[in-house]
């Protein structure tokens, strides 16, 4: 019940354009590379798509976070500007319950968004390259990857926007975390593990396993702290 | 009411907000790399760069690039949903103050938090390279008057980005849009930098100054160099444009 709620409160902020919007132009930076720059030399990768990637996915993400960290914050702050949340706090439902509703909702619209982009990725490998047969697995295999790294990132987006009640904190702090990822090396294992900096990663290192499970335990623990850090707040308020 | 008393209620709202906290958080992330990675300034005197110049620039580059930008993104939010929350711009309209004056009276507020967040980088980089000289035994520190340049031209530089995130915020009333697309067109400016038409784009002037700088610095890497013409013009052009339609919208939506 709570996601088509958080569907209803998002089209009034104006939501959907805007997720439209930055979807087409995460989509349209492969296509506007290869156009400006000419063709990209795929032949040093091992297909098409990861050639692709590897010149475009740096820029895609960043798009991809930076909408997650602003519709996070956007999403809390029409909860606390008009003090709604304490309506949604006297209604019969569990506090958790609009935690899991949002987190739910912006993972829906980052399928979305990602679904958009690599429909771009693969009309650029068919229609400048030739791709293989085994075309469609690889680029379903590097969809579900790139959405289960995007996990983490929402929900800590989510978490922080839900205990910072002014906007410009919540948005400033996501800002900072967005910084912090684009500084870490993407080749250091542990470092790379950040929540915002794991989108950053790329399905052909050899590291797939580590990286999914740990974007596994980062969700768990992520949302556990969440349930912690509410009670804490219950038993302060 | 004079225009000097109303920049200083402007700062009076904004004074518990915290954000100097955040700018000073984002100041230590970009610096810490700097002293942990310091030994590797050394390398780049293969580029013709000495290694003070080098860890100077580099840190520079870093803030223009992405945080300064965001956090001024950040700033315009800071600006306007202080006052839209619990309707106090409908209060602010309804006194006897001319809306474009109280537009430009934020919009000096919000040139000011650029200015204290270079400040704060500026007061960050001393320490680290202080700590740098101390940990490597070389001279780090560079001269005062050098620095006060630099951080001269990154913050003229920043006015007409300033103006046109300013406006973006006086005219979309819903804050998705204005902050989307602040951020947004923050990531092309790489890009746009290596165009001959960089000088259309005024979110991309201070990551352009300080890259031009590092190509004077370095002997050995060529940046496009800063030309003012028709830079100077252009800019102008679009801060005024740019501040006068945000003075021209300002409150409208409250206003109907």
């Amino acid at each position: 019940m709570t996601f088509l709620l958080e569907c209803k409160k998002a089209k009034r902020i104006g939501f959907y354009p805007a997720l439209i919007g930055s979807s087409i132009l995460a989509a349209a930076i492969p296509i506007l590379n290869i156009i400006i720059r000419g063709e990209i030399d795929v032949t040093a990768s091992k297909s098409p798509l990861q050639g692709l990637l590897g010149a475009n996915w740096q820029l895609m993400t960043m798009l991809n976070i930076l909408f997650i960290a602003a519709s996070a914050s956007l999403l809390y702050h029409t909860e606390y500007a008009d003090n709604a949340m304490q309506k949604l706090y006297t209604l019969p439902i569990h506090e958790g319950s609009v935690f899991y509703g949002k987190t739910l909702f912006i993972s829906v619209m980052s399928l979305l968004t990602l679904t958009v982009e690599f429909s771009a990725l693969a009309f650029c490998s068919y229609y400048w390259y030739t791709p293989e047969n085994s075309f469609i697995l690889e680029l379903c295999q590097n969809f579900g990857y790139s959405l289960l790294l995007l996990l983490p990132c929402v929900v800590l987006a989510l978490l922080i926007s839900e205990f910072c009640q002014s906007m410009w904190m919540s948005l400033g702090i996501c800002v900072v975390c967005v910084f912090i990822a684009t500084m870490l090396p993407t080749d250091q294992f542990l470092l790379s593990l950040f929540p915002f900096a794991l989108p950053f990663q790329m399905l052909d290192t050899a590291q797939t396993v580590p990286y999914l499970c740990a974007a596994c335990t980062e969700l768990l623990i992520l949302i556990v702290t969440e349930k912690i850090a509410v009670k804490i707040r219950r038993s302060i308020s | 009411m004079n225009f000097l008393s109303l920049v200083s209620i402007e700062f009076k709202k904004i004074r518990r907000s915290k954000i100097l906290l955040i700018f000073f958080v984002s100041s230590v992330i970009l610096w810490l790399p700097s002293v942990l990675n310091a030994h590797l300034n050394f390398e780049m005197q293969a580029e013709g760069i000495s290694p003070e110049h080098n860890f100077m620039i580099q840190g520079f580059m870093g803030m223009a690039w992405f945080m300064f930008p965001a956090s001024m993104v950040v700033g315009t939010v800071l600006l306007s949903q202080t006052e839209i929350t619990n309707r106090g711009i409908q209060k602010m309209l309804t006194l006897p103050i001319s809306t474009a004056k109280l537009c430009m009276a934020k919009f000096v507020v919000l040139t000011t938090l650029a200015a204290v967040q270079i400040l704060i980088m500026t007061g960050m980089y001393y320490i680290s390279a202080a700590i740098c000289q101390r940990m490597l035994d070389y001279p780090f520190l560079l001269s005062p008057l050098f620095i006060a340049k630099e951080i001269g031209m990154l913050f003229l530089s920043s006015i007409p980005m300033l103006a046109v995130f300013w406006m973006l915020s006086a005219l979309i009333q819903t804050p998705i849009f204005s902050v989307g697309i602040g951020l947004a067109s923050i990531v092309p400016s790489v890009f746009i930098n290596n165009t001959k038409l960089w000088y259309c784009y005024p979110i991309s002037y201070p990551f352009f100054v300080i890259t031009s700088e590092y190509g004077k610095l370095a002997e050995h890497i060529d940046t496009a160099q800063v030309s003012l013409f028709p830079w100077i013009p252009v800019a102008l052009f679009l801060t005024v444009a740019a501040v006068g339609i945000s003075c021209r919208y300002f409150g409208h939506a409250e206003r109907k």
